[in-house]
């Protein structure tokens, strides 16, 4: 028995698909590829199968994570190669790691995650992005509205933000905090932005690339955030960040 | 990757289920535009979760797909929300792999599996660009053909359709396609072209035809227009079964759809003759597919899709002759695999108990009887082989196996039924308790009793059908049959374990005004849909009014085609289509049900129907006798 984790990207239309049915699509294509998942106990069996964090309808994804336990296989990259054989295209399995037996399941070790912020043709802001993010971020809290279930209320994000950046001047680069016990929606972050200069944001202005998503961890020099497979990350490459071994980033 | 999505982000974002229409399922065709001769867009006339549970779409749309000079699209109707956005931004409607706009497309196909979806096929030609009438069409516009049970009468939508496919789809495409194909070289008109398409077997043109009508408004003639179009065009229907193409790749939609799972179609056609079923006598004859075939199907099927569950499929199970051995091989297989099995139209015995105890969680299923008439008497006026004997074995073995819950479906309004027919409802179900409680004692039950759900829906009489002369119930009698069921189930001992559902009426009545509808309908149903009906079949979108405005505006009374019992020699708007069962055993059966009397299935003993003309099936296999 192998406990396995994989790191997924998502692009192209499949990106309009709810999270739930994401999880039906790879449960289909686990049994098409015939991989040797476990299944629980019970009168109706699932697969031993969980999803890092969910991605908002609408997003694309380069560093999405699942985790699955495998009876048996011929070796982790098989279970990749087979997994990615029985996909349409959309969804790419990018790197696959074992994981030791004992060991958070990929959905609660969710610290952050990391996402580049642009914005669709004829709805950019009209503000310079780099100047007001600046501003916005010197605040001495940075307040926004998040929508409840018992109706609405400010918080202060300004601790959620771990690092930013501006790309080309025109794209928000950001890791905020991400899971389930502070979780900051890349969405909200930009609601708060536009508030904060005064602008109207026009609907659906925003585009959301998830680049990354990271556990936590605590070591020497502090408490840090680093990739969910540290080995096979993506560029990490805030310009603030130093001391950046194993995609760790100090928060 | 393929980015090409007809609708901007911001539509799709906005709407509800965009996945509704991204294409690009696991198993959808993706083709090369360069080899390609003909495209076609299957449409099922109703919302994406209802079309893609649907069987022969997914046939038929792998079968002209194995055809390299071919490629078959999907489209359904846009959701109410999704309509309002495209004629707000004009946005021309599309197939669902190229999203290309369906105006562009060579043949635009609709299954037609209910009369209440009428209206969205005028939605659908509407929101293509695609002119309503056949007879304002040009080669600019796709040939439209429409296929399924409701082409069994097709005159209420005649006008608006170029060609009608009679039968199962199998047979005929290849030769439609070819003639398509020179037709478009040789450069001859539309006109021309459908002329020719109706001297191919199975092929009703409805524009070849003229009605006339007596002062009555009765048909006078069906008179065909030019030389050598058929009087009568045959149904066609696929002589072999096992060997026929069959869907081993069935797309896979990415939202959960009705029919989430893997449909095996273990044989069409059924052997037992209720005499209000229309698909009973338009599958005839019974053909089966061979067992070892099944079993080889249902691997390779459930390999190519990863679904958790199969259903075999066909109008009833029970008599599939291989049942035994399917599903002694599936239960195996599946268990190993970790698949459900599915058995819909299964009779209640001690059989199929067994097997369902095998296959679901007893606890939490429930049996389903379809008694479909409440008396012994009106059972035999249907030729519902079902008697209470059966009905009571049954839900006993089933109480000892565990079970608690019974679902019960019947009918209200069949021909000559009475108020002791109807009490007969509650008397059933009242009966199916005591077994219960004498079956199962106290300290057996656990905390758990029975549950019992009775269900009426009205009946409908449908062509080619041994009622399809017979008389419909207005709304009025309806409503008072639904009233008298209920207060007979509320009279009952056991009152308090059974619940009891009816359907509406309004949408009933107009069911049965389209099913043995005229061409004087098809304005009525343009009307309607100008006043923005859409979605019929949805009780929230269903507007009875504006149709009854609109039937009174065109001068036709719903009691005409509704209520009017027809004799023998009224000639039927279906008249030029031979369904395979000839009038003249419809009319036996007719007068047979008016005594109450039963007649053998086609297992037992040949009725002479019509349908052994064909060659195959069950016709052509020893009887048991009576």
């Amino acid at each position: 028995m192998k406990k396995l984790r994989l790191k997924f990207s998502k692009h192209g239309p499949i990106r309009f698909l709810g999270h739930l049915d994401v999880m039906r699509y790879v449960q289909k294509a686990i049994r098409r590829a015939e991989i040797d998942i476990k299944y629980s106990e019970g009168y109706s069996p699932h697969q031993i199968l969980s999803f890092a964090q969910p991605l908002s309808v609408g997003s694309t994804t380069d560093g999405d994570y699942m985790d699955m336990t495998v009876l048996s296989c011929d070796s982790i990259q098989s279970v990749m190669d087979a997994l990615n054989g029985a996909m349409n295209e959309g969804i790419e399995i990018l790197a696959i790691t074992e994981l030791p037996e004992k060991c958070e399941n990929a959905m609660t070790s969710v610290s952050a995650a990391e996402y580049v912020i642009s914005f669709r043709e004829g709805k950019e802001p009209k503000f310079d992005l780099s100047e007001t993010f600046s501003r916005f971020m010197a605040q001495a809290e940075i307040p926004a509205v998040k929508k409840t279930k018992n109706g609405e209320k400010t918080i202060d994000i300004k601790p959620l933000i771990y690092n930013y950046e501006i790309l080309d001047g025109n794209k928000i680069h950001v890791l905020l905090s991400a899971g389930s016990s502070s979780n900051l929606k890349a969405a909200l972050l930009t609601e708060s932005l536009f508030a904060f200069a005064g602008e109207e944001m026009k609907e659906f202005a925003a585009k959301f690339n998830r680049l990354e998503t990271y556990l936590s961890g605590d070591d020497d020099k502090g408490h840090y955030v680093q990739p969910m497979i540290p080995e096979k990350m993506s560029e990490v490459s805030f310009a603030s960040a130093d001391g950046v071994s194993q995609g760790k980033i100090y928060v | 990757m393929n980015e090409k999505l007809a609708l901007s982000d911001e539509i799709l974002l906005s709407i509800s289920k965009p996945e509704r229409y991204i294409g690009g399922e696991v198993n959808s065709a993706v083709k090369d535009l360069s080899n390609i001769k003909i495209r076609f867009a299957f449409c099922f006339p109703d919302v994406y979760e209802i079309g893609m549970s649907h069987l022969g779409i997914q046939i038929l749309y792998g079968l002209f797909n194995e055809y390299d000079d071919v490629w078959c699209e999907r489209v359904f109707s846009p959701w109410s929300d999704m309509d309002s956005v495209m004629r707000e931004n004009n946005i021309p409607l599309f197939a669902l792999e190229s999203q290309d706009p369906i105006k562009n497309f060579d043949f635009l196909g609709f299954t037609l599996q209910y009369e209440m979806c009428y209206t969205n096929i005028l939605q659908v030609l509407d929101l293509s660009g695609v002119p309503i009438y056949t007879k304002d069409r040009t080669w600019d516009d796709p040939i439209v053909i429409g296929g399924g049970p409701c082409s069994y009468n097709p005159e209420p939508i005649a006008d608006f359709f170029d060609l009608f496919y009679i039968g199962e789809g199998e047979t005929k495409y290849r030769e439609l396609f070819d003639l398509y194909e020179k037709s478009k070289e040789e450069g001859i008109s539309r006109e021309e072209f459908l002329y020719r398409c109706s001297q191919i077997d199975g092929i009703y043109v409805p524009s070849l035809y003229e009605i006339s009508y007596k002062e009555d408004g009765t048909i006078e003639s069906i008179t065909t227009l030019r030389e050598n179009v058929p009087a009568v065009v045959k149904k066609e229907l696929c002589l072999d079964l096992t060997n026929a193409y069959y869907p081993m790749k069935p797309v896979m939609p990415f939202i959960r759809v009705t029919q989430d799972r893997v449909v095996m179609e273990v044989m069409r056609g059924c052997i037992r003759g209720c005499r209000f079923c229309q698909a009973g006598q338009l599958y005839r004859p019974l053909r089966e597919r061979d067992v070892k075939t099944l079993k080889e199907y249902a691997i390779t099927l459930l390999k190519n899709t990863g679904y958790e569950e199969i259903s075999l499929s066909s109008l009833s199970t029970s008599d599939y002759t291989g049942l035994n051995e399917l599903l002694e091989f599936l239960i195996d297989y599946c268990n190993e695999h970790k698949v459900n099995i599915s058995l819909p139209s299964l009779r209640i015995d001690a059989f199929s108990l067994d097997v369902m105890s095998k296959v679901q969680d007893v606890k939490k299923s429930s049996l389903t009887f379809a008694p479909e008439a409440g008396s012994q008497r009106m059972r035999n006026v249907i030729n519902k082989g079902l008697t209470e004997e059966d009905i009571l074995r049954g839900a006993h073995e089933a109480f000892l196996g565990g079970w608690n819950k019974v679902k019960l479906y019947f009918m209200l309004g069949l021909p000559g039924e009475t108020t002791e027919d109807i009490e007969g409802i509650g008397d059933i179900a009242n009966k199916i308790a005591v077994e219960y409680f004498e079956t199962v004692p106290k300290e057996k039950r656990n905390g758990r009793t029975i549950e019992i759900t009775a269900s009426t829906s009205f009946f409908v009489p449908k062509p080619f059908t041994p009622f399809q002369w017979a008389s419909m119930n207005t709304k009025e009698e309806f409503l008072d049959k639904a009233s008298i069921t209920r207060k007979g189930i509320m009279s009952q001992l056991n009152q308090k374990h059974i619940k009891y559902n009816w359907h509406e009426a309004d949408a009933s009545m107009l069911e049965g005004i389209l099913a043995r509808g005229d061409r004087k309908l098809s304005t009525v149903i343009y009307n309607v849909y100008k006043r923005g009906c859409i979605f019929d079949a949805w009780s929230e979108h269903f507007k009875n009014d504006i149709w009854l405005e609109e039937l009174e505006k065109a001068g036709l009374d719903p009691m005409f085609y509704v209520k009017r019992e027809r004799t023998k020699d009224e000639i039927l708007p279906w008249d030029m289509l031979d369904c395979g069962v000839s009038k003249e055993f419809l009319w036996r059966e007719w007068e047979t049900s008016k005594q109450a009397k039963v007649s053998p299935n086609c297992r037992q003993s040949c009725m002479g129907c019509g349908g052994a003309n064909y060659g195959v099936g069950i016709c052509f296999q020893p009887k048991t006798g009576v």
